[in-house]
């Protein structure tokens, strides 16, 4: 787990579905709300707070640079308000905000929001891959949902790692069985699909991350065949 | 007996399906818009009358072939007399008239009043024969009797029938219908107008010796010249009084020529936005297949311009007229039909169940959609329904209605969140394969008969050549999924290949599946 606790600023919909999805995942999930009514709620633990820059209250409870923030104000101009204030006090605090569109999407990155999520694009991209591509989308759908077994996984190569310093179109990955290698992400964060020109030329350094697709107890095995582990970095999120 | 004759052949006739099925034929043949055939009948006419027309205007100076002249005057003048004996007969029904006459006097326990049913007959009957287009078709037959020299001349008659046969002609007509009441009021004035400087410039200008008007006649050519604005210069009034005249007549022209105009423009403004419709609903009746979107909010505005990208047909419809405004803007197909109700439906003049690929009730009003939902499945069972979920209580409400698939954002974006939290690379690289920006791309290719002929099995498919991955094989009739699969895996018809690569690359991979022929 990277984070201890979830804070969720806002009270609605949108946040009760965060709430339900994730407390499983953390130590503790805090309601936030704008307004002093939502306190009186009894199915959920809500506490006030105000768009003021003094976050003390809250650090009371919690360690906010331990957390993980989701900016879920419905109205968006105070949503954004809230990301700012949030990052100028918080460098380093994981923010996860909720836009309705892409363009108020745009305004809360540049506010300091690590990942937006612009809900009528998302939906509208969920109903057209639904229509046009339902088998693709079945199968990407279970994986990311974990209704499938198949994961994807992001493996980092070590030093030890007998694959370094080979040219990756030289690598024979039928060796590896069960394992589809999708992309290479280089030391500067930038990703290349496997097959794309400038990755085939591409020779394997310590520290690159290769993107794969397979079973659990094959991504475990092919870990152990090249000597690396898999690796997660926050910061490398971009949307 | 002769009653009881008649009775029993208006009951065959009317019970007989192959004599139904030619007159409905001949109908849609000649008189529906919406038959795919008509278009080719009317072209086939308007040939004929051009045809018709050339050969008229090329013997005034010069000797025509017999042929010609044969052609003009006997196969053209046959044809459009065919075609006026198929309009008569499909015009009305006798033996329908005949049949409801015999049962309503049944009803009433009278005898059968045949002479009742023949003057209906005469009347509809009647009422087509007199009709103007009737009596134009029947005027343009008339150079059949090409001996009488008069008659030749009605070959221009058969210009009129374009009429029948260029829509636009009858758009005309009838958006200038629709300003009957003040043509006539405009006609009446100008034609007041007219007498009145006639007899005028007449008083005035006939005993002058100077004057070129000499006759009524004169007088009554100079009014209508001067009034249309056309002034050709050849009768002008020499005397004073005669110039005052002509002052009058002159404003009054001005003034009529300007009513004439606004009527006009006015009248085509009113009824633009029918032309529109009308024009919109053929568009519509012409696709073979198309997704019917109930609603033009944001979400929807999102998914038409996706699907349409994607190269798929739109139909939206919509109660708003303002959102539909907004959607033919936006270059969509957009109706301002009530998605709610089943006489939007009747209008489209559509196979629902053969040209509409799924309905998306998109309106952000669970109950909206769930309206609009039973309206369409009240007109089919079968069809595809997708919609938005605004609120979780309403879930059970829209599922009756008998929707299929239900998109509730909320719940949404809590499974993002879970996904984005608990598997971020995951969600990232899916994210990145759905995404229309990106150059890697997920499809998914369907297995025909034909690519079976070509490949049997993974390992002949040779994707790795085009630089695709070949993420697994679906297949369909168990609805399972084979992950990376050994190239001696077998692929049958109905299975879909889901391959993942540049976009570009599987295309050209598409390309190479679909057309290469094994060898022999």
């Amino acid at each position: 787990m990277l984070k201890n606790s979830a804070l969720i600023f806002g009270f609605n919909n949108y946040a009760t579905e965060i709430v339900k999805n994730v407390q499983n995942e953390y130590n503790s999930v805090s309601i936030y709300s704008l307004d002093e009514k939502d306190i009186e709620n009894k199915e959920y633990n809500i506490k006030h707070f105000d768009l003021s820059d003094d976050w003390d209250e809250i650090e009371e409870s919690v360690s906010i640079v331990d957390s993980i923030a989701f900016c879920t104000l419905e109205d968006i101009a105070e949503n954004i308000f809230l990301v700012i204030s949030l990052r100028a006090t918080y460098k380093d605090l994981t923010i996860i905000a909720i836009a309705s569109h892409k363009e108020s999407a745009n305004k809360l990155l540049m506010a300091g929001a690590n990942k937006v999520i612009p809900l009528v694009e998302t939906t509208a991209d969920i109903i057209t891959n639904m229509l046009e591509s339902p088998v693709s989308n079945g199968i990407l759908h279970d994986m990311l949902y974990n209704k499938s077994e198949l994961k994807i996984a992001q493996i980092k190569i070590g030093s030890e790692s007998h694959i370094k310093d080979e040219e990756l179109s030289s690598i024979d990955w039928s060796h590896y069985h069960g394992i589809i290698v999708l992309s290479v992400m280089h030391k500067d964060m930038s990703s290349e699909f496997i097959y794309s020109s400038k990755a085939r030329r591409h020779i394997i350094n310590e520290d690159d991350v290769l993107v794969v697709v397979g079973y659990e107890t094959d991504i475990k095995e092919f870990e152990k065949k090249i000597g690396s582990n898999r690796y997660v970095n926050w910061s490398h999120w971009s949307w | 007996m002769l009653k009881r004759l008649i009775l029993d052949a208006s009951y065959a006739l009317d019970t007989s399906k192959s004599y139904q099925a030619r007159k409905k034929f001949f109908k849609n043949l000649l008189e529906n818009n919406k038959y795919k055939y008509k278009k080719y009948v009317d072209i086939f006419m308007m040939t004929l009358i051009f045809a018709s027309v050339a050969v008229l205007i090329r013997e005034v100076k010069h000797p025509i072939h017999d042929y010609l002249f044969y052609f003009n005057s006997y196969v053209i003048s046959i044809i459009f007399f065919i075609e006026y004996i198929l309009r008569f007969w499909i015009h009305s029904s006798m033996s329908k008239i005949i049949i409801n006459q015999a049962e309503h006097d049944s009803l009433l326990s009278r005898d059968f009043n045949l002479s009742k049913a023949l003057k209906k007959i005469l009347k509809l009957k009647a009422s087509y024969i007199f009709s103007i287009t009737a009596i134009i078709d029947l005027l343009a037959v008339m150079p059949f009797f090409h001996e009488l020299r008069l008659l030749r001349l009605f070959i221009l008659f058969r210009v009129f029938k374009l009429f029948r046969y260029a829509n636009s002609f009858q758009t005309l007509a009838s958006v200038l219908a629709t300003k009957k009441f003040e043509f006539f009021t405009l006609g009446i004035f100008a034609s007041i107008v007219i007498f009145v400087s006639s007899v005028l410039i007449y008083v005035m200008e006939a005993n002058n010796p100077n004057s070129p008007i000499d006759t009524l006649f004169e007088a009554v050519y100079w009014s209508i010249v001067t009034i249309s604005t056309v002034g050709y210069g050849d009768i002008v009034p020499t005397s004073y009084e005669g110039r005052i005249v002509a002052l009058i007549v002159i404003t009054a022209g001005i003034a009529v020529l300007a009513f004439t105009t606004s009527l006009v423009v006015s009248a085509f403004t009113e009824k633009l936005d029918e032309i529109k419709e009308v024009k919109t609903v053929e568009d519509i009746i012409k696709l073979k297949h198309f997704y019917l979107v109930c609603g033009y909010e944001s979400v929807a505005k999102d998914v038409v311009r996706k699907l349409v990208k994607r190269g798929n047909a739109i139909i939206i419809l919509d109660e708003d007229p303002l959102r539909v405004e907004e959607a033919t803007k936006d270059g969509f197909k957009a109706l301002n039909y009530d998605p709610g109700k089943l006489e939007s439906y009747k209008k489209l003049h559509i196979n629902m169940q053969t040209q509409i690929r799924a309905v998306l009730c998109l309106r952000e009003s669970d109950v909206a959609n769930v309206y609009t939902a039973l309206t369409i499945r009240s007109l089919n069972k079968n069809l595809q329904i997708l919609s938005l979920l605004m609120e979780e209580s309403n879930r059970k409400k829209l599922q009756f209605a008998g929707i299929n698939t239900l998109i509730y954002p909320q719940e949404l974006i809590g499974l993002i969140t879970k996904e984005l939290v608990g598997q971020p690379v995951a969600f990232e690289i899916i994210h990145e394969l759905r995404s229309e920006e990106s150059n890697v791309h997920i499809r998914e290719l369907a297995v025909t008969q034909r690519i079976i002929d070509s490949f049997s099995t993974v390992g002949e498919l040779g994707n790795k050549k085009f630089r695709v991955i070949l993420l697994g094989v679906y297949k369909k009739d168990t609805g399972r999924f084979y992950f990376n699969p050994l190239d001696n895996t077998f692929i049958e018809n109905g299975d879909f290949l889901l391959v993942i690569g540049n976009r570009v690359f599987i295309k050209e991979f598409e390309t190479y599946i679909h057309t290469k022929v094994k060898d022999a």
